[in-house]
C-alpha cells in the first residue's frame, strides 16, 4: 500500500477503504462494490433511505451527500432495528444555532433558485439563499414562519418576513417491483453519476427515459421484476403483447419519472412559502404497484397496502398511519408517489400528497436542541447565603428555595420556640395606585377592600368567575388610593396578568407595578422575633395586621406583620441588594436566641398546624370558598365582585365534598393517600405532616359527603383518622397576636 | 465578558401622557418598558413627572453588564430568537436565551439587563 492511498481512506465496518478525491462516500462504497444497507435502488441525490450510515458516532447519514474525508469512522447500520446510540454523545459540545432576519429565503441554487434570487436583485430585500450543495441543508420549516437548515457549523435560523422560495428540484421515482431490494440497482442520475466518477459497473440494463451519455443496454418494455441473489442478476419485463423478457445484468439503471421535491413545500402549507423550478411541476404519477416493497424505511408492501385498505383505510393520510409508509427516513421520498398510485388505482382520486411535517432529515438530539435552553429557574438574592448554610435547595413556586438545612426539628422549634428566619422574596409583590385603585380591588376581591384603613392589612381569595379560588395573598393599604398586593410565589405572575387584564377591560384609571423580582422579603417568627427586631433597632414594631415602613439593621424595610407559621411574625420588604446584610445581620443580633433560618419543609408543618391552605396544593380547580370552609373571607352583601354571581348560584346546590382536617395517631400518610369510610371512597389528603405540638399527625383533604354529613372518622393508609376542626394549633390564634 | 452588577435604577408607573412628557434629567438613561412604565438608570423623585398618583420606586432588582457591541450581538445572533432593532440608539426587550431580558443598543456597546433572579443564569449562559 502506498503512502498516496493512505491518505485516501476510511474505515467501514473495521475495513479500510480508499476513495479518490471529490468521491461521496457512497461513490466510495460504490468503488469497492460495497452497498451501505445492503441493496434497494440508490438515487445519489438525498432522496432515499438505502444508503444511509452511521459516520463519525451519527447515525442515520445519507453516505451519498457526505464527501469522503480521511479517517472517517463509518459503521452499518444493523439490518433489523436502529443503531444504537452513543455513549459518549453527552460529552459533544451543544450545537449552536444562528438567528439571520431576512425578506425572502432561497432553498436550492440550482438554475431555477438562482433565478428566484435574481428576481430581487435590484431590490433592496435581503435575500438569504440557502443551498443544500454548499452544505447548507433545509430540515424545517416552522410556523413563524423559520426555516432552519443543518450545516457543519451548526444549525441556521432564518426567519424570512416576506417569502420562503422553494427550489429544491425533482426527486427521481424509484422501482416498486419484487426484488427492488437488491443492490445493483440506480435511478438514472445515479447511475450517470456513477459512471462520471469512473466507477466500474459492467453491464448496464436501463429501463424507462434515461439521461444522455450513459453507455447501456436499453430495455423496453414494462419492469415486471429483479431477479437475483443480493445483488441483481436480471430484470423481467414484460412487453404490450404480454410476453415477458428476462434480460441479464450486472446494474440496472431506471427512469420511471419524476417527483417535485416538495416536502418543505408542504410542511409550510399555510405560510408564504412557493415552489419553483422543478419542485413546482406536476408529479408523474407511476403505474400502480402489483408486488414489493413501497416503503423500506418501514417495511411496507403492496400486500400491507391491500390489507390496511381493506379495513376501510381508503384516504391517504389514514394509509400513512395505519401502515406507516412515509414515516420513515426519507419522509416517504420513494413510497408517496406508489400510494397516490395505489389509491387512485383502487377507484379512488387521485388524492394529494400526505402533510409534511418539519423535521425531514435525521437530527441529532443535539441539533434539534440547538437555540434551545433549559426552563430557568429564578434565585431570590439569598441563594448563595442558603447554599452556604448547607441547605437542600429544590424548585418550589417556580423558584429554588432552601428545603431545609438539614435538621428540620431544629428549624421546627426554633420557630415555635424562639425565632427564625425564613426566605420569602418568592411572594407576589405588586403596587396598586390611582384614582381608581380602590375601585378595582374591590371588584376583583370578595373582601370588603374599603374596610381596610391606610397601615393595615387583610387575607383575602381571589376568585374567578365562576367563584373558584385562583389564588390567595394580603390587601395592605398604605394610603387611600395606594396599596401593596401580595401573591402566591407559584401563582404571582398569573395574578399580575389578571389584575392588568381587568384594570385595562375595565378602563379603570390606576397605575401597577409587579416588585416580585425587585423586592427580597424575609420572615422573622417566633416568640422572640420581637426581641430579635428591639435589637435591630426596631423598638415599636408593629400591631398584627399593621405595616409600616421602618429601619432594620440600618436597612430600609416595609414591615408587614401577619402569620403564616402561627406565631408572632414581621415580613420584612426591602431591596433586593440588601438582601445579604439584612439576612445575616439578623442571624448575628439572634444568635444567643436560638435562631435558626427555616426552609419549606418546615414552613409546610408550621402552617399546615395552622390549617393554611396553599392554593394548588390543598385546592382543586373547582374549588369555591365554601368548600374550602372560607366563607368568613366572602362578603357578599359587597354590590359585586368577581366570581359573586357563581357564588350565590352554588351556594344554593348541597356541598357534596369540603376541605377539612384530620388527626391520626404515628406518622403521617403521603400526601394524596385516599381516604375511605369503610370500604367507600371517601376523599383524599392534600397535605400530611406530623405535628411535634400535637404530637400526632395532621391533615388537610377533600372529605365527601355521605347523607348529607361528613364522616367523623375515617380510614387513611390503612389507619383510622379522625376529622376535627381547624386550626390543629392554637386555635384562637394568641400567639401570631403577642 | 464583564461580570454583571446590579444597576441602581428607579421604577416610574405613571399615564402614557405623564410618561410622554416627563422632563428625565439629562443624560440618565430611560428605558421604556411600556407605555406606562419606564426604567431610569439612576434614582429619580417624582418633579419630572406630571401624574400625582404615578408610582415611583427605587429598585436594585435589575443586574446586567455592558457589553461589546460585537461580542454581545454574536451572543444574541445565537441565543435570541426575534429581530433585534437596526437603529442606534435602541431600545428592546424579550426572551433572550429563555431568559427575560433588556438591551440597550448604543452603537459599540449593549447594555443586557435581567432581573436579578436570572442574572446567574445568564451570566452563565453568556459564558
Amino acid at each position: 500500500m502506498n503512502i498516496k492511498n493512505i491518505s485516501r481512506q476510511f474505515t467501514y465496518d473495521g475495513k479500510a477503504i480508499q476513495f479518490k478525491e471529490g468521491d461521496s462516500v457512497l461513490v466510495a462504497f460504490q468503488r469497492s462494490g460495497i452497498h451501505p444497507t445492503g441493496g434497494g435502488c440508490l438515487c445519489l441525490a438525498g432522496d432515499c433511505p438505502h444508503c444511509i450510515a452511521t459516520i463519525d458516532g451519527i447515525s442515520y447519514v445519507r453516505t451519498c451527500q457526505v464527501l469522503a474525508r480521511k479517517g472517517m469512522l463509518i459503521e452499518s447500520h444493523p439490518p433489523d432495528g436502529a443503531p444504537l446510540m452513543s455513549r459518549d454523545d453527552w460529552q459533544e459540545p451543544g450545537v449552536i444555532a444562528r438567528n439571520i432576519y431576512c425578506d425572502v429565503v432561497v432553498i436550492g441554487m440550482g438554475k431555477s433558485g438562482q433565478n428566484a434570487a435574481s428576481e430581487f436583485a435590484h431590490t433592496d430585500k435581503k435575500i438569504v439563499t440557502l443551498d443544500a450543495q454548499a452544505g447548507q441543508e433545509v430540515v424545517g420549516i416552522y410556523p413563524g414562519p423559520l426555516v432552519v437548515a443543518r450545516t457543519e457549523d451548526g444549525m441556521l435560523h432564518v426567519h424570512p418576513r416576506e417569502e420562503i422560495i422553494v427550489a429544491s428540484g425533482a426527486a427521481e421515482i424509484h422501482p416498486v417491483v419484487p426484488g427492488n431490494h437488491l443492490a445493483g440497482i440506480l435511478t438514472a442520475r445515479a447511475a450517470l453519476k456513477l459512471a462520471a466518477a469512473g466507477v466500474k459497473m459492467n453491464h448496464i440494463v436501463a429501463i424507462g427515459t434515461q439521461p444522455e451519455g450513459l453507455d447501456a443496454e436499453r430495455v423496453v418494455g414494462e419492469l415486471i421484476r429483479f431477479e437475483g441473489n443480493e445483488r441483481v442478476e436480471a430484470i423481467v419485463v414484460i412487453n404490450e403483447n404480454g410476453i415477458e423478457n428476462r434480460i441479464k445484468c450486472d446494474t440496472v439503471s431506471i427512469g420511471l419519472g419524476l417527483y417535485p421535491r416538495d416536502t418543505l413545500v408542504r410542511m409550510g402549507h399555510d405560510m408564504a412559502v412557493r415552489a419553483v423550478g422543478a419542485a413546482a411541476r406536476e408529479a408523474d404519477i407511476p403505474p400502480c404497484p402489483k408486488a414489493g416493497t413501497v416503503c423500506h424505511c418501514a417495511n411496507v408492501t403492496v400486500e400491507d397496502l391491500e390489507s390496511v385498505r381493506d379495513l376501510g383505510f381508503y384516504e391517504l393520510e389514514l394509509l400513512k398511519r395505519g401502515t406507516l409508509a412515509g414515516t420513515g427516513t426519507c419522509q416517504g421520498g420513494i413510497c408517496l408517489p406508489y400510494i397516490r398510485s395505489f389509491l387512485a388505482d383502487k377507484g379512488e382520486k387521485l388524492q394529494p400528497p400526505f402533510t409534511a411535517r418539519p423535521v425531514n432529515r435525521q437530527l441529532t438530539i443535539g441539533e434539534m436542541a440547538a437555540g434551545s435552553y433549559h426552563h430557568t429557574t429564578p434565585r431570590t438574592s439569598l441563594d448563595a447565603e442558603h447554599r452556604q448554610l448547607g441547605a437542600r435547595m429544590e424548585r418550589f413556586g417556580g423558584w429554588w428555595r432552601p428545603w431545609n438545612y438539614g435538621n428540620i426539628l431544629e428549624e421546627y422549634w426554633a420557630v415555635r420556640q424562639a425565632v427564625s428566619l425564613c426566605d420569602v422574596s418568592t411572594l407576589g409583590k405588586m403596587l396598586v395606585s390611582g384614582p381608581d385603585a380602590l375601585e378595582l380591588l374591590e371588584r376583583l376581591y370578595p373582601t370588603k377592600v374599603s374596610t381596610i384603613k391606610p397601615g393595615r392589612s387583610r387575607y383575602a381569595l381571589l376568585l374567578d368567575e365562576r367563584g373558584y379560588v385562583l389564588d390567595d395573598g394580603m390587601i395592605c393599604r398604605d394610603e387611600e388610593t395606594r396599596f401593596n398586593l401580595t401573591f402566591t410565589s407559584g401563582g404571582s405572575t398569573f395574578c399580575e396578568l389578571w389584575v392588568r387584564d381587568w384594570a385595562e377591560f375595565w378602563g379603570l384609571d390606576v397605575r401597577l407595578l409587579n416588585q416580585t423580582m425587585s423586592l427580597g422579603a424575609i420572615n422573622v417568627t417566633g416568640p422572640l422575633s420581637k426581641k430579635l427586631l428591639g435589637r435591630a433597632g426596631l423598638d415599636d414594631p408593629p400591631n398584627f395586621l399593621h405595616h409600616k415602613t421602618v429601619m432594620v439593621a440600618g436597612v430600609e424595610c416595609r414591615i408587614f406583620r401577619l402569620s403564616f407559621t402561627g406565631e408572632t411574625s414581621f415580613e420584612l420588604h426591602h431591596a433586593t441588594s440588601d438582601s445579604v446584610s439584612l439576612w445575616r445581620s439578623l442571624l448575628k443580633l439572634g444568635s444567643d436566641l436560638g435562631i435558626k433560618p427555616h426552609g419549606i419543609e418546615t414552613l409546610l408543618t408550621l402552617r399546615l398546624e395552622k390549617g393554611h391552605i396553599i392554593v394548588g396544593q390543598d385546592t382543586d380547580f373547582d374549588s369555591t370558598p365554601r368548600r374550602i370552609n372560607h366563607n368568613w373571607a366572602v362578603k357578599l352583601e359587597k354590590p359585586e365582585f368577581i366570581g359573586k354571581q357563581s357564588i350565590l348560584r352554588t351556594n344554593k346546590i348541597p356541598l357534596n365534598r369540603q376541605l377539612v382536617g384530620f388527626e391520626q395517631d404515628g406518622s403521617p400518610p403521603n400526601e394524596g393517600a385516599v381516604i375511605w369510610k369503610k370500604n367507600e371512597y371517601a376523599g383524599y389528603v392534600t397535605s400530611s405532616g406530623f405535628s411535634h405540638v400535637i404530637n400526632k399527625s395532621v391533615m388537610l383533604g377533600w372529605l365527601e359527603f355521605f347523607n348529607n354529613e361528613l364522616p367523623k372518622e375515617v380510614i387513611i393508609d390503612g389507619r383510622p383518622a379522625y376529622r376535627v376542626s381547624t386550626p390543629f394549633y392554637d386555635p384562637e390564634g394568641a400567639r401570631a397576636r403577642i | 465578558m464583564p461580570a454583571f452588577k446590579v444597576f441602581p435604577a428607579t421604577r416610574v408607573v405613571a399615564t402614557p401622557e405623564a410618561i410622554n412628557t416627563a422632563n428625565w434629567p439629562k443624560d440618565s438613561l430611560v428605558l421604556p418598558l411600556a407605555l406606562d412604565e419606564v426604567l431610569v438608570l439612576e434614582k429619580i423623585n417624582s418633579e419630572f413627572l406630571d401624574d400625582p398618583h404615578s408610582i415611583i420606586v427605587s429598585d436594585t432588582g435589575f443586574t446586567g453588564a455592558w457589553i461589546s457591541a460585537d461580542v454581545g450581538l454574536e451572543f444574541l445572533e445565537r441565543c435570541c430568537e426575534w429581530e433585534l432593532p437596526q437603529k442606534r440608539p435602541a431600545f428592546a426587550q424579550g426572551a433572550v436565551a429563555d431568559i427575560p431580558v433588556k438591551l440597550w443598543f448604543e452603537e459599540d456597546r449593549i447594555l443586557f439587563l435581567t432581573p436579578g433572579p436570572y442574572a446567574i443564569a445568564l451570566e452563565n449562559r453568556m459564558k
